[in-house]
């Protein structure tokens, strides 16, 4: 029995049990390491890390919406610089919120180390000897068999081993022989594999936010886009290595559809591409659609959002055609009114800009127009015209979704139906072209996510184990009889067997085994 | 609408609604075994028996009947609702609800045929049947098909494992409660042997199982539930990655289903060590559970992330 203890505490020690005063005075780091790694620490880090995640989930976050970030700061504008100094609208990117996951994955590691040793010692280990009186254990039994006491307890330890016991048998001095049985190492060894295979996952994070890249790039139909950093609209470069290692495949989006239920509720999307994974590829078409990225050199192309491109032509009062091209509108609502600019900087008298709403289903109400339906059913262009200098040669960088209509003249407005014109007072005419669809696609590179992949596979495995395997020991002994009724005269050997075990976890159900080991050992 | 089968999800609806009364009636027998048992009261109260006399006993087994026809209707409650849309049937707040309390039910109903739990019986189902209340009122959602984001098999086996391990989270918080129930009456009837608390709060407290029994029963179910939990993360991140491009980014669903994950395994970790059984540890459990409220109804209604399909008002 007391091996049985000093297992039990050796392992509290590491990881529960406070520290002795001296040890204090004598080396203060080992003091800090030591209750870094302790249970208590770790408890009260993984309680912190949990309540340092809340507020991420309360406060707009750059990496979620950072056009929330920004409304936030137009509410509260004295309170946002400060909270944003405490990183609290980039929390999961805080360096107060790595300190907590890096202290509980130190603590993680300190309280690893000398587990996995002492398991390994474990492993290694013969089961314990048999206590002297086995009666005394939670469960245990007596019986007499026939036969000497060594074939006896050998097909005992024969039946345990069938049942995958780890056994030692043993010769006592008295005469009598036990055997010392152990199973359920596996809930331990689960225990390590779940502990580890979270360290490994936090690699695997760290190598794809090291190594990987990701950027969003706005793509109409008929368009293309090839794999080089100055493509992107967005682009988060790898922090570490250089961005020129991009594989080099390129794409054009020769469609996008997508389809509604009558209610204007999405039913689905598809944005059909032509790609080349290098650029002397042969050209192959592939049907990107809502979980269904494509996947070329490492790189994956997702679909992340839709809208309307509105085809414009514009002409000068010869009849000279100066613009001719989609633009891209940015939707506003789930029905898909949408907004955008159109700028034609050369070709005209005085430069011409335009600021429009798109009506994919255009509806007159109360409020206002509106879009009733995200599909093209009857489409409406209303057009706001504005004249001067549209401040493109100024050199200061411009969005190409704004007009710096403070200092244009506003030289009419119109609605527009696919088709239609609208002759300016100028002479020049505004033609509403056409339609044409825009896809925007995410393309990002994890070279962690395999990793990630594989250590979520074993966490979830050693988790099992961990759980649902139990530790138990269990011990025989036969004892020959000496001069009892039924022993010596007739020559017939005679043993008294008696048994004992312990479920060192759960206790649930281990009875039962406990009983059904005992019958095959009676035959 | 298009794409659902009408008279399906009418009769899907009509189900539910039986489903929710069986399971009320049901809810009531339990309760009624559990409120004149005599198992307080001394022997020499005990009635004499009568024949004619229903006993408390067999009104506790006519609501276990009854659970088990309403876990049929409410199966076939599911079922139909799935055929009439023709996709798995736990596309929206509403659906998942119902999908959790039947495998609460189930929990409850595989529990009885292997422990005598009959008396979790009023603590299951009053949750269960308020539960249902409330899907069926505020969460209700016309049947209808999917959106294009949730249209993968990963919806089978993402939601299946979060349904799953709900319903488990669920029975265990009842029976956690339970358990800080029973300690609570066990420290207010040993006051003093003879006292009018001691035979007050002792009475109460014999109604119920022992404290270290339910203990017991609450780390199993969370044993069974948290690795499920871990795998509902695990797969939803696998599908994050095909449907958003990254496997985690902190949506407001994915940080409490990680704080839920966390709290449970703090309660894991609590319970290993001797110092913090019992009753912290329990608390820590229902912490656990609240934090899975919030990433169920708060995030879902209130926090828009990108997990919003809820359904709730349009």
């Amino acid at each position: 029995m007391t091996e049985l203890l000093v297992d039990d505490t050796a392992t509290q020690a590491l990881s529960t049990a406070p520290q002795p005063a001296g040890a204090a005075s004598r080396n203060r780091v080992r003091t800090l390491w030591r209750s870094l790694t302790s249970m208590r620490t770790a408890l009260l880090l993984l309680s912190l890390l949990a309540l340092a995640a809340v507020p991420g989930t309360l406060l707009p976050q750059r990496s979620l919406n950072p056009v929330k970030v920004d409304d936030f700061f137009t509410a509260h504008p004295s309170l946002a610089p400060v909270m944003d100094r405490l990183s609290l609208f980039d929390m999961f990117a805080a360096p107060w919120f790595a300190a907590i996951y890096l202290l509980l994955f130190a603590s993680l590691i300190g309280c690893l180390v000398p587990r996995i040793r002492l398991h390994a010692r474990a492993l290694r280990r013969k089961p314990p000897q048999a206590p002297k009186r086995l009666e005394r254990l939670a469960v245990n039994d007596r019986w007499e068999a026939d036969g000497d006491a060594e074939t006896v307890i050998r097909s005992a330890r024969e039946t345990l081993r069938q049942q995958r016991w780890r056994t030692e048998l043993r010769a006592e001095p008295d005469g009598s022989w036990s055997v010392g049985a152990e199973k359920g190492y596996l809930r331990e060894t689960g225990n390590l594999v779940f502990h580890v295979s979270l360290v490994v996952l936090l690699v695997g994070i760290a190598l794809g936010g090291l190594f990987g890249y990701k950027g969003t790039v706005l793509v109409t139909d008929g368009s293309g886009f090839s794999d080089v950093p100055s493509s992107y609209d967005i682009f988060s470069p790898p922090r570490l290595g250089s961005e020129s290692a991009l594989p080099p495949f390129s794409f054009t989006l020769r469609k996008f559809t997508a389809s509604y239920q009558p209610t204007g509720v999405p039913k689905s999307f598809h944005a059909y591409v032509d790609y080349q994974p290098t650029p002397n590829a042969a050209t192959r078409p592939y049907d990107v659609t809502t979980n269904h990225p494509l996947s070329i050199s490492g790189a994956d192309v997702f679909l992340v959002g839709h809208g309307y491109a509105v085809h414009i032509q514009v002409r000068d009062k010869t009849g000279r055609l100066v613009y001719d091209r989609p633009t891209p509108f940015l939707p506003d609502d789930a029905m898909f009114t949408s907004h955008g600019v159109v700028k034609v900087p050369t070709g005209l008298a005085h430069q011409l800009g335009f600021t429009g709403f798109f009506y994919p289903t255009y509806e007159a109400t109360p409020f206002g127009a509106q879009s009733s339906y995200p599909g093209p059913a009857s489409p409406v262009l209303s057009l706001a015209a504005w004249q001067g200098d549209l401040g493109l040669g100024s050199g200061r960088p411009q969005s190409v979704y704004t007009l710096p209509v403070a200092s244009l003249t506003n030289v009419g407005t119109k609605m527009l139906s696919p088709g239609q014109t609208w002759r300016l007072a100028d002479g020049t005419t505004v033609t509403f072209a056409g339609l044409d669809q825009w896809a925007t696609f995410q393309i990002a590179h994890d070279p962690g996510s395999t990793v990630v992949l594989v250590a979520a596979i074993f966490i979830v495995c050693g988790l099992l184990s961990s759980l649902w395997v139990r530790r138990r020991r269990m011990w025989v002994r036969a004892t020959p009889t000496t001069g009892g009724p039924l022993g010596g005269g007739d020559g017939v050997a005679r043993t008294v067997v008696s048994a004992g075990g312990l479920a060192r976890t759960d206790a649930d159900g281990f009875a039962t085994e406990f009983e059904s080991l005992l019958r095959r050992m009676r035959g | 609408m298009p794409g659902v089968n009408v008279s399906l999800a009418h009769a899907s609806d009509v189900l539910f609604m039986w489903t929710v009364l069986v399971y009320a009636v049901a809810m009531f027998g339990y309760s009624a075994e559990f409120a004149f048992s005599r198992i307080g009261r001394s022997r020499a109260e005990k009635p004499v028996p009568d024949e004619r006399r229903v006993t408390p006993e067999q009104i506790g087994r006519v609501a276990v009947g009854l659970t088990v026809v309403g876990w049929l209707l409410h199966v076939g409650s599911v079922v139909t609702r799935g055929a009439a849309v023709n996709r798995v049937p736990w596309g929206n707040m509403y659906e998942f609800s119902t999908m959790v309390a039947l495998v609460a039910v189930t929990v409850f109903l595989v529990l009885l045929t292997r422990q005598p739990v009959r008396f979790l019986g009023a603590f299951v189902m009053t949750p269960v049947v308020l539960y249902l209340g409330l899907a069926g009122t505020v969460l209700y959602a016309p049947a209808a098909p999917l959106q294009p984001i949730l249209n993968s098999y990963w919806i089978k086996i993402h939601v299946v494992a979060a349904i799953t391990a709900s319903g488990g989270f669920m029975v265990s918080g009842v029976i956690t409660m339970l358990y800080l129930t029973r300690t609570w009456l066990d420290r207010r009837a040993s006051v003093g042997p003879g006292t009018a608390a001691a035979v007050e709060y002792g009475g109460l407290s014999r109604w119920l199982p022992s404290a270290e029994r339910l203990d017991r029963l609450a780390y199993k179910v969370i044993g069974f539930a948290f690795p499920v939990w871990t795998f509902a993360i695990i797969a939803g991140a696998i599908w994050a990655k095909y449907a958003w491009s990254r496997y985690w980014g902190w949506d407001p669903k994915e940080t409490w289903s990680f704080i839920t994950w966390v709290a449970y395994a703090a309660y894991l970790h609590a319970r290993a060590t001797a110092g913090w059984r019992g009753r912290r540890a329990a608390v820590l459990s229902l912490i656990g559970f609240s934090c899975l409220m919030v990433d169920y109804y708060v995030v879902n209604t209130v926090i828009s992330g990108l997990h919003s399909y809820a359904g709730v008002g349009g």
